[in-house]
């Protein structure tokens, strides 16, 4: 009787949980229609213009592709080091193993804000002010931790026993590597990178203190439409996110599964 | 004797190799770390002590002196406990709920979880003031079910801020307890009732215990996320609640006191690092039993 | 064919060390071609150890590994072609059964038409021809066991090598796989070493085996002799049951000892000193009930007849706190009931004195 009863009430929470996590999403989607230009609910009426005006917005083409670039390159990277990091740490041969697994770990956790001064500050102490390889440079703290944490727990489940099957097959180790381990671990790897670039694609704490009038990324400019003079056009940029979002869900379901994501097997 | 003479010499390539192989694979994320990560902070430490005159705690004491700065201290500490808390009410038992679905409402529960990661989180905050305003959603659907009057005025409170912080760190705290209670093993809940356990006791005494680590995890990621948020608190409350993400924000981009600022960025991390060495802790504590 | 018989992997003198602990122990070994050896003995003896140092999956500290005539000692793992099956078989789970196989021959970069050519080989040997294109996830034990050996036996390795690779699966199937597995080795002529903890498994399948303990080989001979005639007490307690009877020698002559015992005078082949510590022992099938000129033996009382099946299992007391086991068959006549007063009666040429070891 208990047990139903909390068995109902988890229910609730779930999708009240679930509701609720939608609900600025829905928002978001509803006012992209808008015919007015506010940013605004409720609508009367639905428009397609704001869609159209996207590529219109004060700088958004150079900032879209400012990010693009930061997120795929910070993330190509972070995905080498922080892969070849896991397999020092999980064939534990590497001394301090796990304190390096834990540091690897830590930045996410530390505020974002805090590094972003002290990366400014630590860039003109060291006079590297070039714009652009300063963002990249402070976007591999930022994504090397998501993929350090994906990957360790990726590997810490493979069973390296295989490798050595490799080996005595004729492969060196690092072949073995590549022809063995890559393939078992593609699913984790796909989700490092997902997680990583979302990570430094949204980025904004960081990105604020190191961007300069020239050179600002797709969130930092976002901060300035809303606060400037927020319409809808920045409700259907967002739409649009969410959609290939949605895509991008629903193939990595079908190629890893979503639970897996979410770091259970079966 | 003889037999040390005629013994071959040690051969150890392939060890040393193995662990020469692993420093190498280390040493690019190490680099990063400590070129990227550890250095900056502790430059940060450096620039918060010093002033026009050399060493100086002046910013500290203005920080934890001041009545006014205690304030936006206490106002950090505790937009991120209320956070926490209520996330964590939220999460643990819609986690239960989510680990026994499978297929399709599995699917599309954890997509609900995934999604709203991909917008960002100044947009999401921008809707919530959509939502909250007096002529907002929100107001709108009490006044139509009659529940209320008048709007309530919901922008620019605390708990407008809340509701924007829970909302978007919901995520990381069902994340991390979903995780855990998926992987219980239900033999273990059924020999506690075979040992006489009433429901009650085997959760309080059995699952709760066992998915410490989770809500561990989750805990600590969502109070150092929202400790030190900045964009949910400037969108949602402004002015009115100021913290020491705002504060650090503030000193740099508009005072110019870089000095004050790292002052600031010093004591959020140190209360970061407090919360991720006591997770640390506890989980070690957790897995050694 | 004439190279059969011939020296075809040799181990000299190696030795390896983890920290303080020695794992093996200034180990000799010579394997012919042909050969099925086994490396037998408790956890921690020292033989998968051994094992992965011939592989190349673990570097000895001292000594050599000769194969197929050329020193390859230093030589990394995949250019000794070896082939290991592993105890869990590793069997490489993105790619196919007909995948998995022809992994060493891609490597070696044969061509296709030759890969397609062993693969079907390969499989047809360990009978699963039909499961080429099978996923490894549908596998039962079994069939996971043979796709490993099908990958091994590929690329036609100078030696094959299998670590507790039958200990995973059920016994019935466990003993079935020992028989079939030793008759397709010797239809292909393979080199093979086995590593197993489990007595029956050396013994059905080895031409030798090698008895090891705390990094040494104790005795390395053919089952039959190191059934019959141990050449230390570990050899005798790990293979087969045994009577054992602790006593001291008081007399030599010939090879013969005669040994004083708590339950009297006993002897046994075997050249000590009077005055040594040490232990008689005998085979259970040479003990019967009866009393017999110029053998040993024991009067007790039965504490336990357990029937097995083709044969059945005689335990006695013999007092002052020592057990006989006797081994009767079906054949025999009248079977010893419990609590019944019997003599047990065995020939001195079949009881053996050891040292009496030390108590560690």
């Amino acid at each position: 009787m208990i047990a139903r009863l909390a068995i109902v009430f988890a229910w609730v929470m779930a999708v009240g949980a679930a509701l609720f996590l939608l609900a600025p999403l829905l928002v978001i989607v509803a006012a992209s229609f808008s015919p007015t230009p506010v940013f605004d609910l409720p609508i009367e009426g639905a428009s397609l213009r704001w869609y159209g005006r996207i590529g219109k917005l004060d700088g958004f083409w150079p900032s879209l592709w400012l990010s693009l670039q930061i997120a795929l390159l910070s993330t190509a990277i972070s995905l080498v080091c922080g892969t070849l990091a896991a397999i020092a740490i999980a064939r534990g041969k590497l001394p301090g193993a796990s304190v390096f697994a834990t540091a690897l770990v830590s930045p996410l956790m530390m505020p974002g804000l805090v590094l972003g001064i002290a990366l400014l500050q630590y860039f003109r102490a060291i006079a590297f002010t070039a714009t652009w390889s300063a963002l990249l440079v402070a976007h591999l703290v930022v994504t090397l931790p998501y993929v350090a944490r994906t990957m360790i727990s990726g590997l810490a489940r493979f069973d390296f026993t295989l490798v050595e099957a490799a080996r005595t097959l004729g492969c060196t180790y690092p072949g073995g590597i590549v022809r063995v381990m890559v393939p078992a671990l593609a699913p984790s790897f796909l989700i490092a990178g997902l997680f990583s670039f979302l990570a430094s694609f949204d980025n904004y704490p960081v990105s604020i203190f190191l961007a300069d009038v020239r050179t600002k990324t797709l969130p930092i400019r976002m901060l300035q439409y809303i606060e400037e003079a927020p319409d809808p056009t920045l409700a259907a940029l967002s739409t649009l996110i969410l959609a290939g979002t949605v895509v991008l869900l629903f193939a990595s379901d079908r190629l890893v599964g979503l639970h897996r994501m979410a770091g259970t097997s079966d | 004797m003889t037999e040390a003479v005629l013994a071959l010499p040690a051969q150890k390539p392939a060890v040393d190799r193995e662990r020469l192989t692993a420093f190498g694979f280390a040493l690019p994320s190490f680099l990063i770390l400590a070129g990227i990560f550890a250095l900056p902070l502790l430059l940060l430490l450096g620039v918060s002590v010093i002033g026009p005159d050399g060493l100086t705690f002046a910013n500290y004491r203005r920080l934890l002196g001041t009545p006014y700065y205690l304030g936006v201290i206490w106002n950090s500490l505790r937009l991120g406990l209320l956070t926490t808390i209520i996330t964590l009410a939220i999460s643990y038992p819609a986690a239960f709920a989510l680990a026994r679905a499978r297929g399709a409402v599995r699917s599309l529960l954890l997509a609900t979880l995934f999604l709203p990661l991909a917008a960002s989180v100044i947009v999401k905050a921008f809707a919530w003031t959509i939502l909250l305003r007096s002529d907002g959603v929100v107001n709108q659907t009490l006044m139509a079910f009659g529940i209320i009057e008048d709007p309530i005025r919901m922008i620019f409170t605390e708990t407008a801020l809340i509701v924007g912080t829970a909302n978007i760190f919901l995520p990381f705290m069902i994340l991390p307890i979903y995780a855990v209670v998926a992987q219980l093993d239900p033999r273990l809940s059924e020999a506690a009732a075979t040992l006489g356990a009433s429901p009650l006791v085997t959760f309080f005494g059995v699952i709760v215990p066992m998915t410490l680590p989770g809500i561990i995890a989750g805990v600590a990621l969502v109070f150092s996320l929202s400790v030190s948020a900045y964009v949910v608190p400037t969108l949602l409350i402004g002015e009115r609640y100021p913290t020491l993400a705002t504060t650090i924000a503030k000193a740099y981009l508009l005072a110019r006191e870089p000095g004050f600022g790292a002052a600031a960025g010093v004591v959020l991390l140190i209360i970061a690092i407090v919360v991720v060495a006591l997770s640390t802790r506890l989980g070690r504590e957790q897995a050694a039993r | 064919m004439t190279d059969a018989g011939l020296p075809h992997l040799i181990v000299r003198n190696v030795s390896k060390r983890f920290g303080a602990t020695t794992v093996l122990d200034r180990i000799d070994l010579t394997i012919r071609r042909g050969e099925l050896v086994t490396l037998l003995g408790p956890s921690g003896c020292g033989k998968t150890t051994l094992l992965r140092a011939i592989a190349g999956l673990a570097q000895p500290d001292q000594g050599h590994v000769e194969l197929a005539g050329r020193d390859i000692t230093l030589v990394p793992p995949h250019r000794r072609n070896v082939g290991v099956v592993f105890q869990s078989y590793a069997l490489f789970p993105h790619l196919t059964v007909a995948g998995n196989v022809a992994f060493g021959l891609k490597v070696r970069g044969r061509g296709k038409a030759e890969i397609e050519a062993t693969v079907e080989r390969a499989l047809s040997l360990v009978k699963l021809e039909h499961l080429a294109k099978r996923r490894i996830s549908a596998l039962s034990g079994g069939q996971q066991q043979r796709v490993a050996l099908a990958r091994a036996i590929a690329v036609e390795p100078d030696v094959l090598l299998f670590d507790e690779a039958l200990s995973a699966l059920d016994r019935k199937l466990r003993e079935e796989m020992q028989v079939e597995l030793r008759r397709l080795l010797q239809n292909v002529g393979a080199t093979a070493i086995f590593v197993t903890h489990d007595q029956d498994e050396a013994l059905t399948m080895s031409d030798r085996v090698a008895v090891m303990n705390k990094g040494r080989i104790e005795q390395l001979a053919e089952p039959r002799e190191l059934y019959s005639r141990p050449a230390s007490l570990f050899a005798l307690n790990f293979v087969g049951l045994s009577t054992r009877i602790a006593g001291t020698v008081v007399g030599s002559q010939d090879g013969k000892v005669e040994v004083d015992t708590r339950v009297g005078r006993l002897s046994a082949m075997g050249n000590f000193v009077a005055g040594s510590p040490v232990v008689v022992a005998a085979r259970p099938e040479h003990l019967r009930p009866g009393a017999v000129m110029d053998a040993n033996s024991v009067a007790g009382r039965v504490r336990s007849v357990v029937f097995q099946g083709s044969r059945t299992l005689v335990d006695v007391d013999a007092g002052a706190g020592e057990s006989l086991l006797a081994e009767l068959s079906g054949r025999d006549a009248a079977m010893p009931r419990v609590d019944q007063e019997i003599r047990l009666t065995w020939p001195v040429s079949e009881t053996f004195a050891f040292p009496a070891e030390a108590r560690a």
